[in-house]
């Protein structure tokens, strides 16, 4: 436990991760005050430690792209501002569709994203053919791609805005759980911790797939849901495939990191809850595996090197929660990010400091207000573009 | 076998022959040390240091498929083989300028983030740096999916040493018909009990409630799936690495490796050794290649017998001494040593060092199963807790020889034990001891005198992916604590051997940089595959939630 510094803050961030610490950055660059960060575990060793990567703007709705290009725009300049390099490599993300509804589904997704100025194209089986070297004949009908889209190395992310945090004066403490608040009226009075009580009237829950617990310890119902997926690493190899892969059918994704290790996973829904940890199953690694050779059969022969697993925080209608819950004042969700809260913290962060500050957003309230879910009769959009 | 014909295979376009069941490492040595290899990032000139699968140090590619290790491969006829990783060969490598461009190492962290322009050339110059070979040729994709091996047994026992056939033999005696796995390509036969050579147990979970599901794979890439009621951990130990000054220059060897090497050429590939170590695997060492051996050098003392056997072959012995670094560039010519306590510094000649100075158990394993592990600071590793069956807390894990912590007196008599408590039948009740859960770590008062030595040159804390000692003090002083955290900062453990030569030692260096113990820094998760595993293999495996 890290003895905290005062007893008094500003504002305390629950999680450590990439959100929690870019939302902390952005709250002590506009002179919020003392702010407090907590986290249960280790720098990274959440979701931001455990992500492929990927960084893309082709979403089904406008409101995701807008986050998804101010996000990307973020990353091409974070080395330069943060210090640490995260090797943010545009080399496009390409959508596989293998048949014709996913490739309609494809067309409309490339529709949204041309009309707020991105130059994807739809791509030709010939065409994806020429981004994957030596996938299987007749595996698709066609893809989306857009080139701006890319990958990075999510630690150096990390690092980056960690340091940057520490150096602005935000106090991070590592292997601390936040355990509820204590909000004896509407007002919050402070967060309970298990290194002791911290005076706040803010708290940002931040806490990835633990966000749902640490809102019902809050006394707060919460819509999202921690979904286990499972992720793995081939031994690497030179220069291959310049794309980050996705396929609509099955949530199949890979990519070449940096380092030339091939990193990927695919949707496999039988993990919900935090509770049974991090494993990784013998299942995935068949299936993966399976997938993978079946798409790009020439790779049968390469090594899986490791294996990992890490948690989604998946919400019904694939948006993610961030503003101030109506239910108590004072409490401030950045959550729900449903697998890409990597890709799109720079941006949504920006809006929960905002929020946090008693600013305007510019966000849809309809889309992203933690208390839409309160509404029974609502009836709105869903993001369905989510994938992994 | 004098008759059987040679097999003929192409190495980087050179006609060579390999005798039958000689693998191709053995083939290209031949009491030789061959050059196959350049490291990840520095493109060091690097040689086969383990000889027993795990390290990248001979690295080749086969008929279009990458990264194979030559000591695990026994060519066939018109195979080709081509070296990987250096250009136009491993012996003079273009990309070898980058070793001497950045003699502080390059900091990927930190570098290449100005001016934005450059960011794509960056790019692809370091994308171009990393990786082993190239992706398998289109070619090789014919032979997937290959076939698969499954089985379903009472009791798995992993490993085919003298502990895991000493269960084996039991569990026969008891009615029982066992399988056991080896990723020895050949190994004897047990009577009554099933054997499977040159698979590889690379992911045992924890047991569901039909018992345990083992994945693995049987050489080169047939998956192998066992579901056994129970599992018997007989997987043994290893040589680890050391922590000195030019500590991946071709010609350091584990004791592991210039034994294999030896099997494999007929004699080591090397003349006059420095042996390190003090105890009986230096012995073990002395006693088979002593004319090969010019000098014992020792971290702590060495003991007795070893003194009797050395002073008859007459080889100097240097106990309590500083192995501070090897020198050489393309193969090591001379280390330089201090005696501990401040004593002078000094050289020897010497082409090769050959590293015996302690074994630790192969336990990816137990972690994996979810076993409680426990630090035992003599040895410096982590061993299973175990009751009076030996099985360790994951229930039907069983842990005996060298990999549960056993001597080579008790290997036997321990798998006689597991075997006897699984049957149900009366264990012997003579106790069996095992490695002492304290007692003095000579190492870290080793690491801790070496600390203050001047270094010249890179010193490598983790060979595979090429991540420097001053990375590791780079991210200490930044404030980043605990291997977990540090293996994600510098890529340390992330590489081929998933940390089994470096994380040893990379805790005892973080345990004096962190000022605590080494069991407070921590462990990395023993991630699966425990070995690269390949695809083709895991794919062909049913996955249908019956298969599970």
């Amino acid at each position: 436990m890290t003895p905290l510094g005062r007893s008094s803050y500003r504002v305390v961030v629950v999680g450590a991760g990439i959100v929690g610490l870019y939302t902390a950055v952005h709250l002590a660059r506009a002179g919020a005050g003392p702010i407090f960060v907590v986290d249960r575990g280790f720098l990274s060793s959440g979701a931001s430690g455990r992500n492929g990567g990927g960084v893309r703007q082709q979403w089904e709705t406008a409101a995701t792209v807008r986050l998804a290009r101010e996000s990307v725009a973020a990353y091409r300049r974070f080395g330069r501002e943060f210090g640490y390099n995260p090797w943010f490599r545009q080399g496009g993300y390409l959508f596989l569709a293998e048949n014709e509804p996913e490739l309609a589904h494809l067309r409309r997704v490339h529709g949204l994203v041309t009309s707020e100025g991105l130059p994807s194209r739809i791509l030709t089986p010939e065409e994806v053919a020429r981004h994957i070297p030596g996938l299987a004949e007749g595996s698709v009908v066609g893809g989306a791609y857009l080139g701006t889209d890319g990958t990075l190395y999510p630690f150096p992310a990390v690092w980056g805005v960690y340091e940057a945090a520490r150096s602005l004066g935000v106090e991070v403490a590592l292997g601390v759980e936040a355990l509820g608040v204590d909000a004896p009226d509407a007002r919050l009075r402070a967060v309970l911790t298990t290194a002791g009580r911290v005076e706040t009237t803010a708290v940002v829950n931040a806490a990835g797939g633990w966000s749902a617990e640490f809102s019902r310890r809050a006394g707060l119902s919460a819509p999202n849901t921690p979904t286990r997926h499972e992720i793995l690493a081939t031994e690497p190899m030179k220069p291959f495939l310049d794309p980050m892969v996705a396929r609509l059918s099955d949530g199949l994704y890979f990519s070449q990191t940096m380092r030339g290790e091939l990193v990927g996973g695919l949707t496999m829904r039988d993990g919900v809850g935090t509770e049974a940890g991090m494993p990784s199953s013998p299942r995935f690694l068949k299936e993966m595996s399976r997938a993978l050779v079946r798409l790009v059969p020439r790779l049968g022969s390469l090594g899986v090197l490791r294996a990992w697993s890490g948690f989604y925080d998946d919400t019904p209608d694939g948006f993610p929660l961030i503003g101030e819950d109506p239910r108590q004042k004072g409490f401030f969700h950045a959550n729900g990010f449903g697998g890409h809260g990597f890709m799109l913290a720079p941006a949504a962060s920006r809006r929960v400091a905002h929020a946090v500050l008693g600013e305007a957003t510019d966000l849809d309230p309809n889309l992203f207000a933690p208390g839409r879910f309160l509404d029974p009769h609502r009836s709105l959009p869903v993001e369905r573009l989510q994938l992994g | 076998m004098a008759d059987a014909p040679e097999r003929r295979f192409l190495f980087d376009g050179d006609a060579r022959s390999a005798r039958p069941g000689e693998t191709l490492l053995g083939a290209l040595g031949r009491g030789e040390l061959p050059r196959l290899q350049r490291s990840i990032r520095y493109h060091r000139p690097r040689g086969p240091v383990c000889g027993v699968g795990y390290c990248t140090g001979c690295l080749v590619r086969v008929n279009g498929r990458p990264n194979v290790r030559a000591c695990r491969y026994v060519p066939s006829d018109s195979d080709v083989v081509t070296t990987e990783n250096s250009w136009p060969s491993p012996r003079f490598d273009v990309y070898g300028i980058f070793d001497y461009l950045f003699p502080g190492g390059i900091d990927t962290l930190h570098g290449f983030r100005r001016p934005a322009w450059a960011t794509r050339l960056y790019h692809r110059v370091i994308r171009r740096l990393a990786g082993y070979g190239n992706a398998p040729d289109p070619a090789t994709a014919s032979r997937c999916p290959p076939p698969v091996r499954t089985a379903s047994v009472e009791v798995a026992i992993i490993g085919a040493g003298t502990s895991g056939r000493a269960a084996a033999a039991r569990l026969v005696r008891a009615g029982t018909r066992p399988l056991v796995l080896d990723r020895a390509l050949a190994i004897d036969p047990v009577p009554g009990a099933d054997l499977a050579a040159g698979t590889t147990v690379t992911f045992l979970p924890p047991p569901g409630p039909a018992g345990f599901t083992l994945l693995g794979f049987e050489e080169p890439d047939r998956g192998v799936e066992v579901h056994a009621r129970r599992v018997i951990v007989a997987t043994g130990s290893y040589d680890a690495s050391l922590l000195f000054g030019g500590n991946d220059h071709p010609g350091v060897f584990t004791a592991d490796g210039a034994l294999a090497m030896r099997d494999a050429g007929g004699r080591p590939p090397f003349r006059r050794a420095v042996l390190v170590g003090g105890e009986g695997r230096t012995d073990t060492v002395l006693a088979q290649i002593p004319e090969y051996v010019d000098a014992v050098v020792a971290p702590g003392p060495i003991q007795p017998g070893l003194t009797r056997r050395a002073s008859e072959e007459e080889i100097p012995l240097y106990p309590r001494t500083l192995l501070v670094c090897a020198n050489g560039r393309s193969r090591v010519s001379s280390v330089d040593l201090r005696s501990r306590g401040g004593g002078t510094r000094f050289s020897l000649e010497c082409d090769a060092v050959v590293l015996a100075h302690r074994r630790l158990p192969n336990s990816p394993l137990f972690f994996q199963a979810g076993a409680r592990m426990e630090w035992r600071a003599g040895t410096g590793a982590y061993f299973p807790a175990l009751n009076e069956s030996l099985e360790t807390t994951a229930p039907g894990v069983f842990a005996v020889g060298s990999a549960g912590g056993f001597g080579p007196a008790e290997s036997a008599r321990s798998g006689e034990h597991a075997a006897a408590a699984i049957s149900g039948a009366a264990t012997d009740p003579t106790p069996l001891p095992r490695v002492p859960a304290d007692g003095p770590s000579e190492l870290e008062g080793y690491y801790r005198e070496l600390w203050r030595e001047p270094r010249a040159g890179k010193w490598i804390a983790c060979p595979c992916e090429d991540v420097l000692l001053t990375e590791l003090e780079e991210a200490s002083r930044r404030g980043y604590r605990g291997i977990e955290v540090i293996k994600r900062y510098s890529g340390l453990g992330t590489g081929l051997c998933q940390g089994r030569y470096c994380l040893p030692d990379a805790l005892l260096v973080l345990s004096l940089l962190e000022q605590r113990p080494p069991p407070g820094v921590g462990y990395i998760t023993q991630r699966p595959p425990v070995v690269p595993t390949p695809l083709a293999a895991f794919a062909a495996l049913d996955a249908t939630p019956e298969a599970r």
